[in-house]
């Protein structure tokens, strides 16, 4: 189903909807977060533009509890999975199991694994072998899953939360790059600020219970996604796009010298794409019908750090991906030509 | 929103277009004018480097020179750069394109690139309705862009130290310049002062200018000008220093006249053709002769290379004028300084040089004795270096004349055999053991010790911490450098608990001793 709108009004239209939806799940999520509206934004921008979210926090930062609210916030079909070392793929993705027949006898039965809901809480995903996290690969991309000769599409829409503790390594199997291209976003989830911390105690340890209500359902999301996808894009914010991300490629036209240097790996295709998706929900979030260049600036961070591989010149010198993507955004200048 | 039509709003967008290019434009010049103005400085020294440059080979040419008006000079030096950069700024083609100005205008007004975003999609054959309501949202900002100022750019600043540098230079050049033309001035009318009557010009000069070519005279004519400018006490000093100076100018030029070819003793002495083998003892005691005879034996003797210019030099300035003639010099008997001059210059090349440079090749072979520390290699012999070919003869007790003993197999030989298949000499890629850490000089000082004051601080509490830590920053390193790095710390930790176990022990051990 493709959204046409030919009238600027039904567009107006359109776009306020959007925006209307979006501040409604946002209110009814930041019931339960509090200090992380950041994150917040970016999970649902995430949602919206039909991506998948990686959260990066220490323990205790709620990032769970972001995803299971945002989960009672839409009222999609939520599933939780907690990536442990021995967890199989079939754990996930499902299996045949072998079932009891109304006759009598018995009969091989598929089993849909927690894989099979809209939203999908990866927690600790990282904690999982490489052999679990793959399980994710065919999920992620083509929202299917195929086990034998089964092939199951997933419903949209069909969203992955995983989260990862970036302090504990121990026993655990960082993702590969593979996975990682597939997340449109990797938000950093940092410590509240002092005033959020008084709201958090009172939320969490008094006998106030907040109930958290659907304000939204999965057709909701579905239209909204199209929406997004319906905001065009100027050629001059398409040719930056694709120079922002050329711009992590070591030894490209638009790399700064430090790329070349520390830059093991850069943004893929597969990152202006996410660019572009996140720039067009930031531009209606803005209350604007085109994604403008300053739009793709400011998610660049978000979608860009986990797809920037820094070598161990980098890593000895102490620079991290984000650090990158700033030298990459101050090189690459706009498009004017 | 504002409720434009479509063609309104082009024709406003193309306002918009119009005020921020020309602005665009205007800025650029500016920018490329202050990025040339270093270079335009640079010109500022063209005229005055120009003017000295053209005053000074007059002053060394002995040309009179010209004089410039200082006013004119610094026209011209200012105006060289002026033009120069004015040129270069509006020869500039400046590339304003159409996005690049509603893109600049659209950061000017902070208006989220709309302006340039409506003007594309304005060129869209079926544009939807999200475009369409993008076109529309441009309409609010057309008339702040009509009349916005486009945010200039980044300039460059204008480089204060080269303009320091530049510019009094360029005005102690102009002064130079303006200065040499005052100094030939000033010197014109110190000779002027010094010689109020000129000499009469000397027989000898005439007949000598009437001996030369016609196109050396030529040559020579301004130099012998020149030379006549040099200060009279300078010309009496050369005189009371020449043997010859107690003859009167009468004799002088009898004795010139001679050489024109008349038939006599004395012709010998100051014709260096003729002169060759008959050392004359006209007109100056033979004792001198005699004394430089034994010098230049003892030259022969103790033949320094830097030593022997400085003693021709000075046999040059003692030598009276005939006492050369047996060698052939042909300086003999013109003793006459104007004269002097411009013979000596015009018989450069003759027999003199010759001479000197037969007795260089005499002294050679003293030379070559000589140790030359290694420096430069022998080379007068031409002769290839010694093949180091370790055959010991060519057979019969001959003695190979290239083989000294020293060093391998020759070039032919290495091109040959198992030598040649070895691409270079085999080093051991590890040394063992230590490398000599060399001596170890312990120098001891006797003094003895002084006792120092010292104020004894009391120890006092410190408390406990009262703010929080703050945040740590964890390094996003990877998990197997995260877990080497914890190792090493680890093992460190291990390694010192042992070592306080070790002491711990020891101590105990020494106290059980003390009290057994």
């Amino acid at each position: 189903m493709t959204l046409t709108l030919d009238d600027p009004k039904a567009a107006r239209d359109a776009a306020a909807e959007f925006n209307k939806v979006h501040a409604a799940i946002r209110d009814e999520v930041g019931k339960m977060m509090v200090g992380q509206e950041a994150v917040v934004e970016g999970v649902l921008a995430a949602m919206f533009a039909g991506g998948h979210v990686l959260l990066e926090g220490v323990p205790g930062l709620g990032k769970t509890l972001l995803v299971s609210s945002l989960g009672k916030a839409v009222d999609l079909s939520f599933s939780r999975i907690q990536f442990t070392p021995d967890m199989m793929p079939a754990d996930i993705r499902g299996t045949n199991v072998l079932s009891e027949s109304e006759t009598g006898g018995t009969k091989l039965e598929f089993q849909e694994g927690p894989l099979v809901a809209n939203l999908v809480l990866a927690d600790e995903i990282n904690r999982a072998t490489p052999r679990t996290q793959s399980a994710l690969l065919e999920s992620m991309q083509e929202k299917q899953i195929s086990v034998g000769k089964r092939t199951i599409v997933l419903e949209e829409p069909f969203c992955v939360m995983a989260t990862q503790n970036p302090v504990e390594q121990e026993g655990t199997y960082p993702l590969p790059e593979a996975q990682l291209d597939r997340f449109l976003f990797k938000l950093v989830v940092g410590y509240p600020a002092e005033a959020d911390y008084r709201t958090i105690l009172r939320r969490t340890t008094t006998n106030e219970a907040i109930e958290l209500s659907a304000v939204s359902n999965a057709e909701t999301v579905v239209r909204m996604r199209q929406i997004v996808r319906a905001i065009p894009v100027p050629e001059h914010v398409e040719s930056e796009a694709i120079r922002l991300v050329m711009g992590t490629q070591p030894g490209s036209d638009y790399c700064p010298s430090m790329v070349n240097e520390i830059v093991s790996l850069g943004a893929s295709p597969r990152g202006v794409q996410a660019l572009i998706l996140a720039g067009k929900v930031r531009a209606l979030r803005e209350g604007r019908f085109a994604v403008a260049g300053e739009d793709l600036r400011a998610v660049a961070p978000d979608v860009l750090r986990h797809r920037v591989l820094v070598n161990f010149q980098g890593l000895s010198e102490g620079i991290t991906p984000d650090n990158v993507v700033t030298e990459v955004l101050k090189h690459v200048e706009p498009v004017t030509a | 929103m504002s409720s434009m039509t479509p063609e309104t709003l082009s024709r406003g967008i193309d306002a918009v277009e119009r005020n921020a290019r020309g602005q665009l434009i205007a800025d650029d010049r500016s920018k490329v004018m202050r990025t040339h103005v270093p270079w335009a400085l640079l010109l500022l020294l063209i005229v005055p480097v120009t003017a000295l440059l053209w005053q000074a080979l007059r002053w060394f040419s002995g040309q009179p020179v010209g004089w410039f008006g200082i006013g004119w000079l610094a026209i011209l030096t200012c105006a060289v750069p002026a033009v120069a950069l004015f040129v270069r700024t509006y020869m500039h083609s400046a590339s304003v394109n159409r996005r690049q100005a509603l893109i600049a205008m659209d950061r000017t007004l902070g208006s989220a690139d709309r302006l340039a975003t409506a003007d594309d999609f304005m060129r869209a054959e079926h544009p939807n309705g999200f475009q369409k309501a993008a076109i529309e949202d441009a309409a609010d900002w057309v008339e702040q862009g009509r009349i916005a100022d486009v945010a200039t750019r980044e300039t460059q600043a204008l480089s204060r130290q080269r303009a320091v540098f530049v510019v009094p230079l360029a005005i102690v050049l102009l002064l130079s310049a303006f200065g040499i033309s005052g100094l030939e001035r000033t010197a014109a009318a110190s000779v002027a002062e010094e010689e109020p009557q000129p000499e009469p010009p000397s027989v000898t000069t005439e007949n000598a200018v009437a001996q030369t070519p016609p196109a050396v005279q030529e040559t020579e004519e301004p130099k012998a000008e020149e030379k006549k400018q040099k200060p009279a006490a300078k010309r009496a000093a050369k005189k009371s220093s020449s043997p010859v100076s107690s003859v009167p100018d009468e004799a002088e030029e009898s004795r010139g006249q001679l050489t024109e070819g008349e038939s006599s003793e004395s012709q010998q002495s100051s014709n260096p053709s003729s002169a060759q083998g008959a050392p004359s003892s006209q007109g100056q005691p033979s004792k001198p002769d005699e004394a430089d005879q034994k010098k230049k034996k003892k030259k022969k003797q103790k033949p320094k290379p830097n030593q022997r210019k400085p003693k021709q030099q000075e046999e040059k300035k003692e030598e009276p004028s005939g006492a050369t003639a047996g060698q052939g010099s042909s300086r003999g008997s013109n003793n006459n300084a104007a004269a002097n001059d411009w013979s000596s210059k015009s018989q450069q090349a003759t027999k003199e040089d010759e001479d000197a440079d037969s007795d260089d090749d005499a002294e050679d072979d003293d030379e070559e004795q000589e140790s030359r520390g290694g420096v430069q290699p022998n080379m007068r012999d031409r002769r290839p270096p010694v093949n180091r070919d370790l055959n010991i003869g060519l057979g019969r007790a001959r003695p190979n004349p290239d083989a000294n003993g020293r060093g391998g197999p020759g070039a032919q030989k290495k091109s040959r055999g198992v030598a040649s298949l070895i691409l270079g000499v085999p080093i051991p890629d590890r040394i063992t053991g230590q490398p000599n850490k060399g001596r170890t000089r312990i120098t001891q000082q006797r003094i003895t010790p002084e006792g120092e004051d010292s104020e004894s601080v009391p120890a006092e509490d410190r408390g406990t911490r009262n703010g929080p830590v703050g945040p740590i920053h964890h390094p996003d390193f990877s998990p197997w450098l995260q877990d080497y790095v914890k190792k090493y710390f680890l093992k460190r930790r291990e390694t010192a608990d042992k070592k306080s176990d070790d002491t711990t022990a020891t101590d105990k051990a020494t106290e059980g001793a003390n009290k057994g």
